[in-house]
């Protein structure tokens, strides 16, 4: 592939407009997917030839088009005899590929194990979840929680609020971002699960926009009272806002990060740190399109999604305040009595005598 | 003229249970101080290291508080004698215990209340303990457990109003205990000399200063088992 190109795919990697724009704008794709879009190909070839066409158009690789990677397809695809090729991901993606060949995964997994071409999205478009369950197809959920249980206090519950990501890369700046769970239908009494696009749907949002569930106003930002009023409703209407902490810049340096057998690196940054959040809603192509919360929502006692609690991070100053003041007004008991206390020391003395 | 009168007043299981409770309840405070404000309080090394201290205290508290309840339910079957304020106690007990504390103490006058084995509380603290023991301490026990186990709890807080609601309760109930350790040490100085109620606590012993030809029972209590006290002059 030309160097040219790829240059274009980096910049195209860096700016990422929205999914919709990328799919308007990018290379004429529709020739390959009326036959890879179709499941019937699945039978002449296998599942490798099928590319699910709502997922891909809001990749970066639909933008450059098929033809971009595999460069050597013909005119007479597929009854030309030849098989087209194939696009190595470090032709483009050259920076990522040596930071991850250098770490602890690098023997261990190629890239398309991780990412598959035709579904990749960029970070900001995929939740926790998604990114957990990349590594739960080699990473066994139980023997992660058994062997993290042996360090990590609550790994069950680590492991659910984190992507692995957080402490097994070197990725940084983190935030809190917030899904909606539900229930299943016909199993009231079930876990809480992560809404999918068709249960969000369901619930007929304006202009079938599933952010409108929560802004009501439609300005492209959550404001605490909206967060308020959503979570009024979510329990009635079994949901509720789950809160993961994720990195907003992400590596592909896998390591096992020191600085995370330190709990005080996540619990001890203070109530400052975990002041942004958003709220994280499906997009129906397999990835999220997240909407900004004001500030004070994941800390806001009354305004604040009640299931989201960080220790030692999260606290209320309001609360803080309160508990001050029951703990000075013990205190007042010792202080004042003892003063008036001693100050009449002579009459119970002159009773005792 | 005066004298004392050794009573036996707290038997051995209870002053174990006591020390116990306080050296849970003190862990419990200072490990909390670091847990909530890991930021700027760093007492025990790591933030692990207190939460784990903080576990193992409430799991050492709940267990003496199971074996308190035993011991007065089912062993001496004292609970509601020692701990529920009687009908006389709430018209009038409390306030006169209230009245004594915040002002005739200050004229000297004696306390309006002497502790026998069978009513070793005064109206304030039978009220002040019934609180504590049946409703406060069990409340922060099972907060406290409940967020000891919270993935496979989950359920149980949505019932109760998510997880933040849980934790506000759990550390407003904190702070109604610290508080109270301040009041309750306090009050404790305030026998007829500042260790006076210190002493049976630790021995099980308390001297009680009692007029010539006058032996006050609180009302409501039993008779005093002859055992159960012993004559000193003053």
């Amino acid at each position: 592939m030309k160097t040219g190109v790829c240059k274009v795919i980096l910049c195209l990697a860096v700016l990422m407009p929205p999914a919709g724009a990328a799919s308007a704008a990018g290379a004429d794709n529709s020739g390959c997917i009326t036959c890879h879009g179709n499941k019937e190909i699945i039978k002449k070839g296998g599942e490798r030839l099928y590319v699910e066409a709502g997922k891909f158009s809001s990749t970066p690789h639909a933008m450059i088009g098929c033809t971009s990677c595999h460069d050597s397809v013909t005119a007479a695809h597929p009854t030309d005899g030849s098989r087209p090729s194939k696009a190595r991901c470090k032709e483009c993606h050259a920076p990522i590929q040596t930071e991850y060949a250098a770490s602890l995964h690098g023997s261990k997994a190629t890239c398309n194990d991780c990412h598959n071409p035709h579904e990749v999205k960029p970070a900001i478009a995929v939740s926790g979840e998604y990114l957990n369950s990349k590594c739960a197809k080699c990473h066994d959920k139980g023997k992660t929680i058994k062997s993290h249980s042996k360090w990590l206090t609550q790994a069950d519950l680590h492991l659910e609020s984190l992507p692995c990501i957080s402490c097994h890369t070197g990725s940084k700046n983190y935030v809190i971002t917030m899904s909606i769970q539900n229930k299943k239908p016909g199993d009231p009494h079930g876990d809480f699960k992560p809404a999918g696009y068709e249960d969000l749907s369901a619930l007929r949002p304006i202009n079938n926009d599933l952010s409108r569930l929560i802004d009501k106003n439609g300005d492209g930002f959550i404001s605490l009272t909206e967060l308020r009023d959503f979570n009024h409703q979510a329990r009635s209407n079994g949901m509720r806002l789950w809160g993961m902490m994720t990195p907003q810049v992400l590596t592909h340096t896998y390591e096992i990060n020191e600085k995370c057998w330190d709990c005080t690196f996540c619990h001890a940054s203070g109530p400052k740190a975990m002041q942004t959040s958003y709220v994280a809603f499906p997009d129906g192509k397999g990835g999220v399109t997240r909407l900004a919360v004001e500030k004070g929502a994941i800390l806001d006692i009354l305004y604040g999604t009640p299931d989201f609690y960080m220790l030692g991070t999260t606290r209320s100053t309001a609360l803080n305040i309160v508990g001050a003041l029951i703990i000075a007004g013990g205190m007042m008991m010792p202080i004042g009595h003892g003063t008036l206390r001693f100050l009449t020391r002579k009459n119970r003395k002159e009773h005792q005598s | 003229m005066k004298h004392t009168e050794q009573i036996y007043l707290t038997p051995m299981p209870v002053r174990i249970w006591h020390w116990l409770n306080a050296l849970g309840i003190v862990t419990l405070c200072v490990t909390a101080l670091q847990i909530r404000f890991p930021d700027y309080v760093n007492i025990f090394g790591t933030y692990k290291a207190a939460i784990r201290l903080h576990n193992t205290a409430g799991v050492v508290v709940s267990i003496s508080y199971a074996l308190w309840l035993i011991y007065y339910m089912f062993v001496t079957r004292t609970l509601v004698k020692l701990y529920v304020p009687t009908l006389s106690d709430i018209k009038s007990g409390i306030f006169r215990q209230a009245f004594f504390y915040f002002f005739t103490y200050f004229l000297g006058l004696p306390n309006p209340h002497h502790s026998t084995p069978d009513c070793k509380f005064n109206p304030m603290q039978k009220a002040a303990y019934l609180m504590i023991m049946l409703v406060l301490l069990p409340l922060v026990i099972v907060s406290g457990y409940f967020l000891m186990y919270i993935a496979p709890l989950r359920e149980v807080f949505v019932l109760i109003g998510g997880i933040k609601t849980l934790v506000s309760a759990h550390y407003l109930i904190a702070c109604c205990f610290c508080a109270f350790l301040f009041v309750h040490i306090y009050l404790a100085t305030l026998g007829h000399t500042p260790f006076a109620h210190f002493v049976p606590m630790w021995n099980g012993w308390e001297e009680e200063e009692v007029e010539e030809g006058v032996h006050e029972q609180a009302p409501g209590a039993d008779k005093v088992s002859a055992h159960s006290v012993g004559h000193h002059s003053a």
